[in-house]
């Protein structure tokens, strides 16, 4: 298969082969996406008949691209007297100028064809291979072809209109050119998406001749790079990724619909361009140091959508933040529960978490002051409805057996919380790293609590609550004879006895005990778990151990960013570097895009990291990974209205300036030289 | 408890209201209770279009900063939100989730949309539906 081509505008995107071309099967991800739908799944271009060779691949900006391309495919020798250019934007819908060349002496009459299709699969459909339950039809006028889907008041379609004269037909449009000797054609074509019925028609985003980016929210791309701190640095690779990354994350932000207006990241392309609670409040905290309205954003969206009734379809309780919105068929017609679906334990106390971590970087406590009562609704569940055994714990099991998340922390994948042995666990299950995020979430909700809320009482009880759940967790989750936490309990209150990078989270979170935390530095950075370019999730040995299994083996670049800054956060400097290093020498050969996920196969076997195979990319909390690793090597960290600095760089990276880091202290510059030696350079091969 | 302050008592368990007008109960039992914490961040008025053949019955709901009145008024409002009779007495049941009806066309806004997403969080859920709450 030739390799596919991206491009997005918010939850838009369309993804094609290198020729443009779209010829999506029912379970393939190529087509025109839009809210969760597939408004294309064809988009063939041929001129008299014969299919197009590519030349090459602009990729322009995150929202456009351009394909060049000559007649004739399989011939290993071309010398075509034809180039054909596509130039295709997206932006409600897309815009597509197709010009073709004539480089001969003599004029020459074409039969330029562009086969249209579309199946309106929803998303969930796409990933499971669903049959289809509504209506298809078509109308045409004109140079214009509408391709509709219906299902009772559902209702969705697709126009394609073209510039140039054409004869249209409902498989596509036929155009009958003339090019001049040395002249050139072309047509623009606008396909637009539409849902509902008897919609007005509105225009795509872009038209013809326009370049300038302009994403669906309040600040455009140049400004948004141009408001984040600057870095200055001797290493090109690091330079290059953190100006990856932000472009990347700005291409990520998206406005949900019925959500005022207000954008926020989104997961990843191409199945999470949607907002969920657990990763836009990953990548918010990663972000805070660098573009701070995220976080904002974030916690005003997934406050106004928090949980307040209970519905075990959606797993809903009050107070509960959501874990994924989506747009789609299935979701309309509760064939699936994501309307929005709430199955996720540890994005209710993140919320906590992040409001506090943003009032702590920005100062902002009118923020703090509006969402009170989100904040105080998220304390509350952690108790109320979380605890489901009554322990003292964050336990889950959801109410939705049929299409409800078996394993509610981020680590979702059926087979991901195990015992050494293999076993699986009964429900309901306590994973540690919720715990910790119980705690955390108590510790800085009594900060609210005593310094904006003005609430004494509330401080002292979340202090005391959060010291017993501190104790407990060290008593009941310490492998004793491993010297590290269990990955979980399971419903007997038993030890489900995995090593696993979830101790990483526990550091970051504050609830190991000063006593307990060198053992399990050492084994983050041991051989078990770490693999040279980063901490795994489950560690080699255990028995569902597999380099390339999703939750179980792999290497997540944005879990190794939240174990740096737990490791950094019990002083254990230099072993954050080494982290750092890592998952940075990786970032340098994926060209600063970070994968969602890469093998957990050892650095000095493979010597480059192996991409997880159906992983997503550009994903958010990748994307986020090296913000968050630029704050953990450079210790920044705020201290009242001040910004601490105190860096502990890998020596490779050489010198490295933030500038301008936003913050309530205004703007504020930070320096560092790497000094800390790391093992994995030594086995660092450049590709 | 930790909420202190400025909450309203929530059930474990859905109200299940009679079936024969749920609708019109729902829209009694809003007025009723005044002021609303869940809506302390909205302010503007709701149009509530209940079309049962030829005939239309509306709700006119006013929010200023919580505080909630209701009136039959047939008023040009900031988001108004029209559907069948039938599909709103389900809604007013918990038996039909507004979100997803919403996504399907069966429920059309115009106007604001963010404050119909607060409103639905007055919603009852599902009758059936149960979590298990702490008793305290």
């Amino acid at each position: 298969m030739s390799e596919l081509v991206q491009i997005l505008d918010g939850n838009t995107f369309v993804v094609s082969d290198d020729r443009g071309d779209i010829e999506a099967s029912r379970t393939d991800p190529t087509g025109l996406f839009s809210f969760d739908t597939r408004f294309l799944s064809r988009w063939v271009l041929t001129v008299d008949g014969e299919r197009l060779n590519p030349l090459s691949v602009d990729d322009l900006q995150y929202f456009e691209t351009r394909f060049f391309l000559v007649p004739g495919t399989g011939t290993v020798y071309i010398d075509s007297k034809l180039s054909v250019i596509r130039q295709r934007a997206v932006g409600d819908g897309f815009h597509e100028e197709l010009t073709i060349l004539n480089h001969d002496g003599k004029a020459v009459s074409l039969v330029v064809r562009l086969d249209a299709a579309c199946d309106f699969a929803d998303l969930f459909e796409v990933k499971d291979a669903l049959q289809k339950k509504g209506r298809y039809y078509t109308r045409r006028s004109g140079r214009q072809l509408v391709l509709g889907y219906e299902r009772e008041t559902f209702r969705r379609e697709t126009t394609i209109t073209a510039s140039a004269r054409a004869t249209v037909d409902e498989d596509g449009l036929t155009f009958k050119v003339r090019v001049p000797a040395h002249g050139s054609w072309t047509t623009d074509l606008d396909v637009v998406t539409a849902h509902g019925a008897g919609g007005t028609y509105v225009r795509p985003k872009y038209t013809r001749g326009e370049h300038r980016a302009r994403p669906s929210m309040e600040v455009s791309l140049e400004r948004w790079v141009a408001g984040a701190p600057s870095l200055e640095c001797d290493s090109d690779p690091l330079r290059a990724t953190y100006r990856r990354s932000l472009v990347d994350l700005a291409a990520l932000r998206f406005s949900p619909p019925i959500a005022s207006g207000r954008s926020l990241p989104a997961a990843g392309l191409p199945w999470f361009m949607t907002m969920f609670g657990r990763d836009s409040i990953f990548t918010s905290l990663q972000a805070l140091p660098f573009t701070p309205e995220l976080a904002a954003t974030t916690l005003r969206a997934l406050g106004s959508w928090q949980g307040s009734r209970v519905d075990d379809f959606r797993d809903e309780d009050p107070g509960r933040i959501l874990h994924e919105m989506r747009y789609g068929e299935m979701t309309a017609f509760e064939e699936r529960p994501h309307s929005p679906y709430y199955g996720c334990a540890d994005a209710t106390p993140l919320y906590v978490v992040l409001l506090d971590e943003y009032e702590r970087w920005t100062g902002d406590r009118a923020l703090v002051r509006e969402l009170e009562y989100e904040a105080r609704a998220a304390l509350d569940w952690i108790d109320e409805y979380a605890d489901l055994l009554g322990t003292g714990y964050i336990w889950y099991r959801r109410r939705n057996a049929k299409t409800g998340l078996e394993n509610q922390c981020w680590k979702d994948s059926w087979d991901s919380i195990s015992y050494r042995d293999g076993r699986l666990p009964g429900f309901p299950r306590a994973t540690c790293e919720l715990q910790g995020y119980a705690y955390d979430a108590k510790v800085r909700g009594a900060r609210l609590a005593r310094s904006v809320w003005k609430d004494e009482p509330l401080a002292v009880q979340l202090e005391r609550e959060a010291a017993e759940l501190k104790r407990r967790f060290n008593r009941d989750f310490w492998v004793e004879d491993g010297e590290y936490f269990a990955l979980a309990l399971d419903p007997e209150g038993r030890q489900v006895d995995c090593l696993a990078s979830n101790n990483g989270h526990l550091l970051w979170s504050g609830i190991v005990d000063k006593s307990k935390a060198a053992a399990v530095a050492g084994h983050l950075l041991g051989g078990k778990l770490f693999s040279g370019w980063g901490v795994r999730t489950l560690a080699e040995g255990e028995a569902r151990y597999n380099p390339i299994g999703y939750h179980v083996g792999t290497v997540w670049p944005f879990d190794n960013s939240f174990i740096a800054w737990g490791l950094r956060r019990y002083g254990f400097k230099e072993e954050a570097a080494e982290i750092a290093a890592g998952i940075l020498d990786a970032a340098e050969v994926f060209e600063g895009r970070l994968p969602e996920a890469f093998g957990g196969y050892p650095r000095t076997q493979t010597t480059y990291p192996v991409r997880y195979p159906t992983a997503c990319s550009p994903q958010a909390w990748s994307t986020g990974a090296p913000l968050l690793f630029l704050r953990t090597m450079l210790g920044l960290e705020p201290h009242g209205e001040h910004l601490v600095v105190d860096p502990a760089l890998p020596r490779g990276l050489g010198h490295v300036e933030l500038l301008d880091i936003p913050g309530r202290w205004g703007r504020i510059d930070a320096f560092g030289r790497g000094r800390v030696e790391v093992r994995a350079t030594q086995g660092r091969r450049r590709i | 408890m930790i909420r202190a302050h400025g909450a309203s008592p929530r059930l474990a368990q859905n109200e299940n209201p009679g079936v024969a007008d749920s609708a019109a109960h729902f829209f009694d039992g809003l007025a009723s209770r005044g002021h609303e914490p869940l809506l302390a961040k909205a302010s503007g008025t709701l149009r509530f279009e209940l079309v049962d053949g030829r005939k239309t019955e509306r709700w006119f709901v006013e929010v200023r900063k919580g505080d909630i009145a209701v009136s039959r008024r047939n008023a040009p409002a900031d988001c108004v939100v029209r559907g069948e009779r039938a599909l709103f007495e389900r809604i007013a049941q918990g038996r039909q989730n507004a979100t997803a009806a919403l996504l399907r066309g069966a429920l059309e806004v115009e106007g604001t949309v963010g404050l119909l997403v607060l409103f639905q969080k007055l919603l009852p859920g599902p009758p059936r539906s149960r979590a298990r709450k702490r008793r305290p």
